[in-house]
């Protein structure tokens, strides 16, 4: 019982990162899918920085994270406060903790509300403290503003082209992993997509690093116009075009929708969900994070819908707002043509809010708000998935708000087979089992659609396999299936184009 | 008798303003805000009479009226507002035309302007969404029950934005509302819920002023406005006000300037905060609200010298308490004011383990609370305004009798036991 008096309680203010210890310290980061994590990581290093990616979070980190900082947090948080922890007992096993204070600062997203994410600042310190790492330098980068040098120290300078390359790497990894999950379920050769994409990948990481550096107005006249990732996008698009698939194979697609942490890193965070659903025998359509990033966009510019007829300046921000996102869309639209049109496009985010509306009110903010909402509806009713598997953390709290409201949805429209998991990190028989039920609904759902498919077209599996056989370039990766808006299944719209190109009834 | 001759009873004619009868479910932030929904249905003509609030939270109130309509397992105090519908909807003699349930976004907190934002917690605020969905799930409840659902998206820490969600919000529900007559209704709100938080923080001062001048030790609760709710914070302050220990809400705390400038001097004076009610020095993520105002009462625990204790409540699988734990004891701890904390209340009552902590925690004080105040007064500087001349003489009807005030040291006697 502490009745004597101290020093009073101060939060955690990190010594700052100064620009001459660039050369000599390294920025870690994580808790995306790897991709991003290297393009990122080439980014990072074009703008003069040492820069290297944390390992992808085990149950051990899971663990560690509990143990060292306080009870009740989230699972995401747990993950990564204990993959932070983790690998700097390690280093300073090897370096000492003062060597490890001294070469190493993390780097870490923060938020402004509504959810406590924003605050796990305290969950680290406390961490770090109960680790004897004290001294060490983390720092929380807050979504809404970039120029942070005041907090940060000059050595983290954020600035114009540092941002652009982290948006085009995004952009770019955002589409090589969509084309990716598509391919990979119908690959002939086992592995083949795997190895590709790993070549991509670093492909793409080379143009990052080779990226000009530029000054901030002219880089962005010079990423808004120019050729070079589109080119590189290409070479991603020719080197897929090798891979050989059989799409006459009915998988039922399944959209991954949640929590950010959850829905994109690919690991025990997860369960690796993404990997077990596909071995499962499903298609994965995973969550872009730039779709996210559209959502943060919407966000902002609701704010001045209602200011609009308030504040005279509002409707002006409004309009410019608009623009900038169509200009966003435009970008993503641009990296994709590159690839083939091939990866998912972009839902409307005003379609996702119409869709949900009568669910969840678009202002509610924390999480996915009711772009949650929106995207189950807006895949179940646009046949772009026969199920929605979300991913919701243990004690995550926008989560099992957005979750709750879908229990109107479903009453609403019951066939919507809808897997919402509950990710603990250390219950994964029970999440996945869960999961399975629902999926397996999802097979004969998609077995069916494929079925009926060929019973609308008249055509028998053999029959359209042959017209497939006899026109090679179908069986690309490349090959572009178009969605017939009718049925779901990527095996269901390759029959309906083979029926159209057979001139048959669809 | 076929049904399409019949009407639905949604499809009444809405009754007259003054006989309109609106439910409000009692619960989360109307905790702290209800005098503004008082105030603003009263500035609309609806009959005080015939505003009604559901009963305080009781686990027979989630049984009779919330049973099978949860949606989300989540914090009781989020979960019980399931019960607080169903008792407006089905538990009223009279029929209700409207169970109004506001979507709570920003609160306007004291701190407001000195912290990063006044955010509500991102379960509270959807609360009405996710408990609405249990209400649809399997049919249309309201409309069932000719009851119009009410759930405006509320800002209520921007003002200029009130009015304009609350027409549009309201427009439905009461007959012939104008955008004008709202605004003018928002601002009677605001001044009533002004005045309300005023008279308590004037009680919360005189309460100070008699602890200062009787040299007494008293409370100070750390916890969500809803754990006032006895039913959710358990009434585990009357306990120990059952002691004779006056108790202080750091919510209603006074926050005169004399006060503040007094308390937060040294820290202005070192450049550590820039305001008495900023709390960037312990918690630079200042954006939730209830958070925002539990931190800052930590800070004023630390600092007045009669509170010699602080209780912390926090509710099971309260997401947005549990980064604040270590912070908040922290604070409390290292200015040597005891710090007792009930985490992770639910639904039940915790009787026996209530009971043994609060002999606990005035068993320290009898032992300690002399010390404290002592050392503690010895830190602050002097012209303490609760000593001054201008601090009222004699307690008010609302100041704590000076016969059963826990004096440090004197062994008190529960008031409920005598």
């Amino acid at each position: 019982m502490a009745t004597v008096i101290a020093e009073p309680y101060r939060a955690y203010t990190p010594r700052p990162f100064t620009r001459a210890e660039r050369d000599s310290v390294t920025i870690l980061f994580g808790g995306l899918h790897w991709r991003a994590e290297r393009i990122l990581q080439a980014v990072l290093e074009q703008s003069g920085y040492r820069a290297r990616v944390l390992p992808v979070a085990t149950k051990e980190d899971l663990l560690a994270g509990r143990e060292v900082a306080d009870i009740g947090q989230c699972c995401p948080t747990s993950f990564t406060t204990g993959n932070l922890v983790n690998f700097l007992r390690g280093e300073s096993k090897r370096i000492g903790a003062e060597e490890v204070s001294k070469r190493y600062v993390y780097l870490t997203a923060g938020s402004c509300g509504a959810c406590r994410f924003g605050q796990y600042h305290q969950s680290y310190e406390l961490a770090l403290r109960n680790s004897g790492l004290d001294a060490f330098r983390m720092f929380l980068m807050a979504q809404d503003n970039l120029d942070q040098k005041a907090v940060m120290g000059d050595g983290l300078d954020f600035n114009l082209p540092i941002t652009l390359g982290c948006l085009w790497a995004i952009f770019c990894t955002d589409l090589v992993q969509d084309l990716e999950y598509q391919v990979r379920p119908y690959e002939a050769v086992p592995g083949s997509t795997d190895a590709v994409v790993k070549e991509s990948v670093e492909h793409l990481y080379e143009v990052f690093h080779r990226r000009p550096a530029r000054g901030p107005w002219t880089s962005l006249a010079w990423h808004l116009a120019t050729p070079y990732f589109t080119k590189a996008l290409r070479e991603v698009h020719r080197r897929f075009a090798a891979i050989e698939v059989d799409r006459l194979r009915p998988k039922p697609i399944v959209k991954i929708t949640g929590e950010f942490y959850l829905q994109t890193v690919e690991g025990a965070p997860n369960y690796n969900i993404h990997r077990w659903l596909e071995a499962e025998g499903a298609e994965v359509y995973p969550a872009a994070v730039s779709v996210w990033m559209d959502y943060l966009l919407r966000l902002g510019l609701q704010r001045f819908e209602d200011y609009s007829g308030i504040e005279r300046s509002a409707r002006i921000k409004l309009g410019a707002g608009r623009v900038v996102q169509k200009l966003y869309r435009g970008l993503v639209a641009r990296l994709r043509h590159a690839l083939g049109d091939l990866p998912h496009e972009m839902p409307q985010q005003l379609e996702l809010r119409r869709l949900a509306a009568p669910y969840f009110h678009s202002r509610l903010d924390g999480g996915e708000g009711d772009m949650l909402v929106g995207k189950a509806l807006w895949a179940h009713l646009g046949k772009k998935a026969h199920m929605i598997c979300e991913l919701s953390p243990y004690s995550c709290m926008p989560n099992t708000m957005s979750i709750g409201a879908m229990a109107g949805v479903i009453g609403k429209y019951p066939d919507l087979l809808y897997a919402p998991l509950e990710i603990k990190g250390d219950a994964e028989v029970h999440a996945l089992s869960r999961c399975q039920m629902i999926l397996t609904e999802a097979k004969k759902r998609a077995q069916r659609e494929f079925e009926e498919t060929l019973e609308r077209t008249r055509l028998t599996v053999d029959e359209v396999r042959a017209y497939v056989d006899a026109h090679p370039v179908m069986k690309r990766a490349t090959y572009r299936v178009p969605h017939s808006g009718a049925v779901a299944g990527t095996g269901a719209n390759m029959v309906m184009h083979v029926a159209r190109a057979m001139g048959r009834a669809t | 008798m076929p049904s399409w001759f019949g009407r639905t009873r949604s499809a009444e004619p809405a009754p007259s303003r003054s006989k309109l009868r609106v439910g409000i479910p009692r619960v989360l932030n109307v905790w702290s805000t209800h005098q503004f929904w008082v105030g603003l249905f009263g500035a609309l003509g609806v009959d005080p009479r015939n505003l009604v609030f559901s009963a305080d939270t009781s686990e027979e109130q989630g049984r009779q009226f919330g049973k099978g309509r949860g949606t989300v397992d989540c914090c009781y105090p989020v979960k019980c507002a399931t019960g607080h519908y169903g008792e407006l909807i089905f538990g009223q003699r009279e029929k209700l035309d409207v169970l109004f349930s506001p979507m709570i976004y920003t609160l306007p907190s004291f701190l407001s302007g000195h912290v990063a934002r006044t955010l509500t917690c991102p379960r509270v605020m959807a609360a009405p969404e996710n408990i609405k969905a249990g209400f649809l799930k399997e049919r249309e409840v309201f409309a069932d029950q000719g009851i119009h659902y009410a759930t405006p998206f509320v800002s209520l820490d921007e003002p200029k934005l009130v009015p304009k969600q609350l027409f549009e919000g309201l427009r439905e529900a009461v007959p012939g509302l104008t955008m004008e007559e709202t605004a003018r209704a928002v601002d009677a709100a605001y001044r009533a819920l002004r005045d309300f938080n005023d008279r308590l923080r004037k009680k919360s001062r005189e309460v100070l002023e008699w602890c200062a001048r009787e040299e007494r030790a008293c409370l100070l609760v750390l916890a969500r406005p809803y754990h006032m709710d006895p039913g959710i914070g358990h009434e585990i302050e009357v306990d120990l006000q059952a002691y004779g220990y006056p108790i202080l809400w750091a919510q209603y705390f006074p926050i005169d300037d004399d006060l503040m400038q007094w308390a937060f001097g040294p820290d202005l004076a070192a450049g550590a905060i820039r305001s008495p009610f900023d709390i960037r020095d312990v918690w630079p993520s200042s954006y939730s609200s209830n958070t925002n105002e539990i931190l800052w009462g930590a800070k004023v625990a630390a600092r007045v010298p009669w509170i010699a204790c602080v209780v912390r409540m926090s509710s099971y699988e309260c997401g947005m308490d549990q980064p604040t734990y270590t912070p908040v004891q922290q604070i409390v701890e290292r200015s040597g004011t005891l710090f007792f904390s009930f985490q992770d209340l639910d639904s039940t009552k915790p009787a026996g383990s209530v009971k043994i902590r609060v002999e606990t925690i005035t068993h320290y004080l009898e032992r300690y609370a002399a010390d404290i105040v002592a050392r503690k007064k010895a830190t602050m500087p002097p012209g303490c305004p609760l000593l001054s001349a201008g601090a009222s003489a004699a307690p008010s009807e609302t100041s704590p009798r000076s016969d059963c005030a826990g004096k440090a040291g004197a062994r008190t006697t529960p008031e409920r036991a005598r």
